[in-house]
Parts: structure tokens; C-alpha cells; sequence
């Protein structure tokens, strides 16, 4: 594991921590292979025309304890994996395997027991918390699903996650849209760890937020990792937050994953022309210091009709005839470091 | 378990705008008291004190002439009885409604052509508002039809939201084929001409079936013709409820399909559906009179308005009593339900209460 270089940031992790991933580790959840593709339906009895390829084929590791962070532009498909590991959307092709099970292929019903270990933050605490239940209603509501305790315990239990959150007792008889956005995403978050999962995807939970908002929730979240010993699953396009936040990362392009490294070494050393792009993106706070920006030209293909070869060569500063044709598959270039580009750049 | 916040905003809302408040007061008093009707607007007494023996003849069964020292054993008439008690001057006395007439009786007058016309304007004594070509009192028919209209028009609103919100519910969480082929199935249905069903329904239906049960039939087919309407409403709502977040966190927390439904997705799309239930009430009430006043409405001899108003127009001319009543008292329903109508859509005016930003 790689220590937050950042000096600056409240909560530096450590190397020594115990959560730290080790190859030797089984690891939580594996994906291999993992497509989504969503019809493009048309005519009059709605047939599948065309398929928008949301995710790619993608392979994903998250060790126990650990926070993977997925970044990418809107519509590279980072969300729709989040989405699939719960199987808000269906995958069309691959496994997700978890602790061993394959939760692509289990049937909808018997996911139940494996809702409890999975849990999601969302985007939009205003949008995710529903306004007619009070605050003790949606804490409750994680228990009464799965049928743990009576009513009093559902009720001691609920006023102890908006305490582990940093909430009152006094937040349990109010509804959501009586808190500041903050706050309500601390009960998104209280949710989440109610029934004490393993992994929980946190799918861009602090881009809707404040930025002086945005450190206390990552850090919450941090807290909540080293106590319960979570793993993450964190999609966003911040790319500082990700940094703050994640042990490694990954960086996804039009469906596909172009580069994992850890979370220091990738910022340190980007060795993918579009991870390089995108890190060129970060604003500099010191102007003396110069960077290069790289501008890359063009849009992003459509998901629907993805170039054939590299997923990248369209916009890539550095394209050769063979990316065109051959799509280059991910591959380790130094010790934890995986790159998909033919050429070592 | 405290109100939502929003809720209870809505409803002082709904309190402040006092033209909508005080229609709703009143409906909601006029439909409180027309259910003690009989006691109200009736022939029997309230209450007979005869021969030291007390009497309540308003509910229960009649009461023979008989017992009352007549010399038919058919129902007493009471208003002969206060009459009779009168004269007498004795200690019985009884106590009649401040409308002594039910809305099924024919009551003849000597010398007076029937219709007769209100008290007030030469007719015969009680008759506040005349009687109609059969000779039964208009106030009568008006009050109890006014109770009919307005019972069958609130059981024919909540039948058929009951299964508007289902099909549309339904059509708009499962989509996909349900949805394709429920949207085509509605569109055929919704086709079928509704006068000529009516019609042909009450033609086949055998003249021994009771009034009730003919009232009943008349509210299912209204009911089978117009919950379309509701449908398109909810499963848009449905569809755009489904894709919230707030939904997807219910998934994932393992919420069954029923949990989604009624605990997450109802009470979300609920809200705009409470501004139509007036507007509903008032269309009922309307298609009820419009349907009596073909003929194919309630059966005969139900009080309704829409009866009246056909009696009227035939006799515009030689009772315009009749038609004016009827109509006055349509037009203040009617008003009185679409300020209520007007008040809640004011009240619950989504743009002005947003949950989500």
C-alpha cells in the first residue's frame, strides 16, 4: 500500500495501517470479464437495434479493508459498474465474484443475504433518501427488510448509526430534506453501514457536496474504514479526492479500465496517454510552477459504435497503426502497476 | 409518528385559501347531514308520544295506522297524526322532521293539479320547493338525491383510483412487455363507445334485480369505463419514481418488490393524484346527472337530479319550479366541489413545495 503523500490532507493514511491490502489476501470481490451492454431498442415491439456498450469487459480486484478508486469522464462507464456489482443493472457478460460467489449468475431472489454485505452511497443525498420517511424510518428500514429485531432495538440501533455518523439523536424525527446536504449524506452514509457490510461502492458520494463539505465525509468515511474494516469501491471524477481517499486506482476510458496503478505511484508516474490527459486536468494551486497541459481533441466515441482496436486511438496523441487494429489488453508493467497500451510510453 | 413538514405545510396552504376551505367545510357538513337525512327530510315522526308509551319511528320497521287508534294497518301517516293530535289538544304529541315528506311519496291534494307548486307561491302546505309531475316533494328528492350523487360520485373516485393506481403501478414498474401490451390494451379498451355498453347492459338486465343492485351495477361499468384515464398519470409517475435514487437504495438494500411499491413509490407519486380526486368528484357528479337525465342513470324511483332536470325541461313552461331547483342545486354542487378542487391543486402545487432539488 502506498501512504498518501499529501501532507495537507486531515487523515494521511498510513502504510501501517490494518487494513492494508496484501497480494497474499484473498481478495473480497474479483471481476473478470465484466460487460454491460444496454439494448438501443426501436421499432414497434421495442427489439433490441443496437447495444450500448456501457461497460467493456473490465477485471477488478478489491482486497479486504482496501478502497479502490474508479475514475474516469462522465460516461466511461464507471458508474454502471458500480451499478452491476449490486446488480442495478444486469451485467451481460462476466463474473462478480464475492468471497468466492458468483453474483452475476445468482438468481435476483436469493441475492437478499448478499444485499446485507454489498451497500452503496449514492451521488445525491437529496435524491436517494426518500423524503416521505423520516430519519429513523430510513435507518430502520435496512433492519425491518431483513427482519432483524423489534421495534425497540430497530430503534436503539438507529440512533447509534446517526451517532457513529456524526448526527444527534434529535436528527432520528426529522426528514431529510430538513438537513443540509452534509448531513444528509452522513444518513446516506449511516444507511450504507447499517447492517455492517464488507464492501460498500461509493458511487461519486462527495461530488454533489461543498467542497469545504467534502473533506469531512471522505474522512467519515476513512473513520468508518478503520473501524469496521470496509472495503470501497469509490467512482468519481475528482481526481483529488481520489487520491485523498483511495489505496489504488483505476482509471476507466469508454468502457474499458487503461490503467491501474496504486494511488500514488499513478499520480507520480501516469504511464497511459489518457490517464495522462486527465491528471494534466488537475488544477494547479501554485502558478509558478508550470505544467504541461495536455489537450486532448475530439469527443469521446459513442459507446454504441466504439472504435474498433484501442478504445483511445481516436484521440490519442501517440497512436500507431496497430492501435487502430488491435486492442491492447491490460498489462503489468512494474510490480501493481497495469497498463492497456501497446507501447511503454 | 409526526406529520411530514411538507404535508402539514400543504394542508395550512389548503386552510389559508379560505373559498376552497369553506367549500370543502360545507360539502363535507351538507354530506354529514345528509346522512341523518331521515331525520331531517322525512314522513315518519321523529318522535310520537301516544298513550304514554314512547315511539321512534324513524328507523326500524313501520308502524300500522293501527297502533295509533287508525283504522288501516298500513304505515301510519304521520302528518294525519299530528294533525289528529291537534285537534285533540290531549298529552300526545309527536314531533315531524322541518321536512315532513319522504322522497318516494306521492302526495295527492284536492283541487291542486299536480305538479304543485312551492308553499310559498299558492301550493299546498310543506312543500317548500313544490312537488314534481308524480307529486312527491322536491325538496325531498333534491335533498336525497344530493346524497346519492355525492356517495356514489366519492365510491366511484376511490374505485376508480383503486385501480387506475394499480394498472398504472404496475405497467410503470415492470415496463418492458407488460407495459407495451397494457398501453395497447387500454388504448382498445378506452374505444369501446360507453353510452351504447350502458345501454345495452340495463337492457339485459332482468327487472327483478333491486334498486341497490342496479345502483351497484351502474358504478362498475362507470367505474370499468373511466380508470384508463388515471393509468397514464401513474405509470409516468411510477417510471420516474422507479429510477430515483432513493429507489435503487431500497434494492440494494434487499426491499422486495411490495416494500418498493407501497413504501417508496406510492406515497412519492400520491401527492399529485390527491389534486385530481375533486376534479374527479365533479366529473362524476356530472356524468351521473347527465346519465339519469337520458334516462340510462340511476334507477327509477332513486331520487336524483338529473331526473328532475328531465321532469323540468318537459314542464319549463307549466312548473318552471322544478327546473330551477334542480339546477340552482346542481350549479352550488358543483361549484362547491370545483373550489375545493381549485384550492387543492393551489395547496399542492408541486413548484411551490419541491423535496428534491
Amino acid at each position: 500500500m502506498i501512504a498518501s503523500p499529501n501532507g495537507s490532507s486531515p487523515t494521511a493514511r498510513s502504510s501501517a495501517s490494518a487494513s492494508t491490502p496484501s497480494t497474499v489476501d484473498a481478495p473480497l470481490l474479483e471481476i473478470r470479464g465484466l460487460k454491460v451492454h444496454f439494448p438501443v431498442k426501436g421499432g414497434i415491439f421495442l427489439r433490441a437495434k443496437a447495444s450500448c456498450r456501457a461497460v467493456d469487459g473490465i477485471d477488478l480486484t478489491i482486497h479486504p479493508g482496501e478502497t479502490l478508486g474508479l475514475v474516469g469522464e462522465s460516461g466511461c462507464g464507471k458508474s454502471t459498474t458500480g451499478k452491476a456489482i449490486v446488480r442495478l443493472v444486469e451485467p451481460t457478460d462476466g463474473e462478480i465474484l464475492f468471497q468466492g460467489r458468483n453474483l452475476a449468475e445468482i438468481p435476483r431472489r436469493q441475492l437478499k443475504p448478499v444485499r446485507r454485505e454489498i451497500q452503496m452511497i449514492f451521488q445525491d443525498p437529496a435524491e436517494s433518501l426518500n423524503s416521505r420517511h423520516t430519519v429513523a424510518n430510513i435507518l430502520e428500514e435496512p433492519f425491518i427488510i431483513h427482519g432483524i429485531g423489534d421495534a425497540e432495538f430497530r430503534r436503539k440501533k438507529a440512533l447509534e448509526l446517526l451517532e457513529r455518523v456524526g448526527l444527534t439523536a434529535a436528527a432520528a424525527d426529522r426528514f431529510p430534506f430538513e438537513f443540509s446536504g452534509g448531513q444528509r449524506q452522513r444518513i446516506g452514509i449511516a444507511r450504507a453501514i447499517a447492517l455492517e457490510p464488507r464492501l460498500i461502492i461509493c458511487d461519486e458520494p462527495v461530488s454533489a457536496l461543498d467542497v469545504s463539505i467534502q473533506s469531512q465525509v471522505l474522512n467519515l468515511l476513512l473513520d468508518l474504514q478503520r473501524e469496521m474494516g470496509l472495503s470501497y469501491l469509490f467512482i468519481a471524477h475528482d481526481l483529488a479526492v481520489v487520491k485523498h481517499i483511495s489505496d489504488r486506482v483505476a482509471v476507466m476510458y469508454l468502457g474499458n479500465i487503461v490503467e491501474i496503478a496504486g494511488a500514488d505511484e499513478i499520480y507520480r508516474d501516469p504511464r497511459h496517454p489518457y490517464t495522462r490527459a486527465l491528471l494534466s486536468a488537475i488544477p494547479e494551486p501554485d502558478p509558478r510552477r508550470k505544467r504541461k497541459r495536455i489537450v486532448l481533441s475530439g469527443d469521446v466515441p459513442s459507446p454504441i459504435n466504439p472504435p474498433p482496436g484501442c478504445p483511445f486511438h481516436t484521440r490519442c496523441p501517440h497512436v500507431q497503426e496497430q492501435c487502430r487494429i488491435q486492442k491492447p489488453a491490460l498489462r503489468t508493467t512494474t510490480e501493481g502497476h497495469e497498463v492497456a497500451c501497446h507501447f511503454d510510453l | 409518528m409526526r406529520l411530514n413538514p411538507l404535508t402539514a405545510k400543504k394542508l395550512r396552504r389548503f386552510r389559508s385559501i379560505r373559498r376552497g376551505y369553506f367549500s370543502f367545510l360545507l360539502l363535507c357538513g351538507l354530506s354529514l347531514i345528509s346522512l341523518l337525512g331521515e331525520l331531517l327530510v322525512n314522513s315518519r315522526a321523529i318522535v310520537v308520544r301516544y298513550e304514554g308509551k314512547w315511539y321512534f319511528p324513524t328507523y326500524g320497521d313501520i308502524i300500522p295506522g293501527t297502533t295509533f287508534g287508525f283504522d288501516y294497518s298500513y304505515e301510519t301517516n304521520y302528518r294525519d297524526l299530528r294533525d289528529r293530535f291537534r285537534q285533540e289538544g290531549g298529552d300526545n304529541w309527536l314531533l315531524m322532521p322541518p321536512i315532513a315528506f319522504n322522497p318516494y311519496e306521492n302526495t295527492p291534494y284536492e283541487g291542486v293539479f299536480k305538479p304543485a307548486p312551492p308553499s310559498w307561491l299558492g301550493g299546498p302546505a310543506g312543500h317548500l320547493l313544490g312537488t314534481d309531475t308524480t307529486g312527491r316533494d322536491i325538496f325531498a328528492r333534491l335533498f336525497y338525491g344530493f346524497r346519492v350523487a355525492i356517495f356514489f360520485a366519492l365510491a366511484f373516485t376511490v374505485l376508480t383510483y383503486l385501480v387506475g393506481i394499480t394498472i398504472g403501478c404496475l405497467m410503470g414498474f415492470f415496463g418492458g412487455k407488460v407495459d407495451l401490451f397494457g398501453q395497447r390494451l387500454i388504448e382498445i379498451w378506452s374505444n369501446i363507445p360507453f353510452l351504447y355498453t350502458v345501454i345495452i347492459i340495463f337492457s339485459v338486465i332482468p327487472a327483478t334485480f333491486t334498486v341497490p343492485v342496479r345502483i351497484f351495477i351502474l358504478l362498475v361499468i362507470l367505474v370499468l369505463f373511466s380508470w384508463t384515464g388515471m393509468t397514464y398519470y401513474m405509470r409516468t409517475a411510477t417510471y420516474r419514481e422507479k429510477a430515483r435514487d432513493y429507489t435503487a437504495a431500497a434494492i440494494v438494500l434487499g426491499a422486495g418488490t411490495g416494500r418498493i411499491i407501497f413504501n417508496h413509490i406510492l406515497p412519492n407519486t400520491i401527492s399529485t393524484i390527491v389534486t385530481f380526486i375533486p376534479f374527479t368528484v365533479a366529473a362524476a357528479i356530472t356524468s351521473i346527472t347527465a346519465l339519469d337525465f337520458l334516462g340510462f342513470g340511476l334507477p327509477p324511483p332513486t331520487p336524483s337530479l338529473g331526473e328532475l332536470l328531465k321532469q323540468g325541461t318537459q314542464t319549463l313552461t307549466t312548473a318552471p319550479w322544478i327546473v330551477s331547483s334542480a339546477f340552482a342545486a346542481l350549479v352550488f354542487i358543483l361549484t362547491l366541489v370545483t373550489f375545493v378542487g381549485e384550492a387543492v391543486r393551489e395547496a399542492f402545487d408541486p413548484k411551490k413545495f419541491t423535496t428534491y432539488e
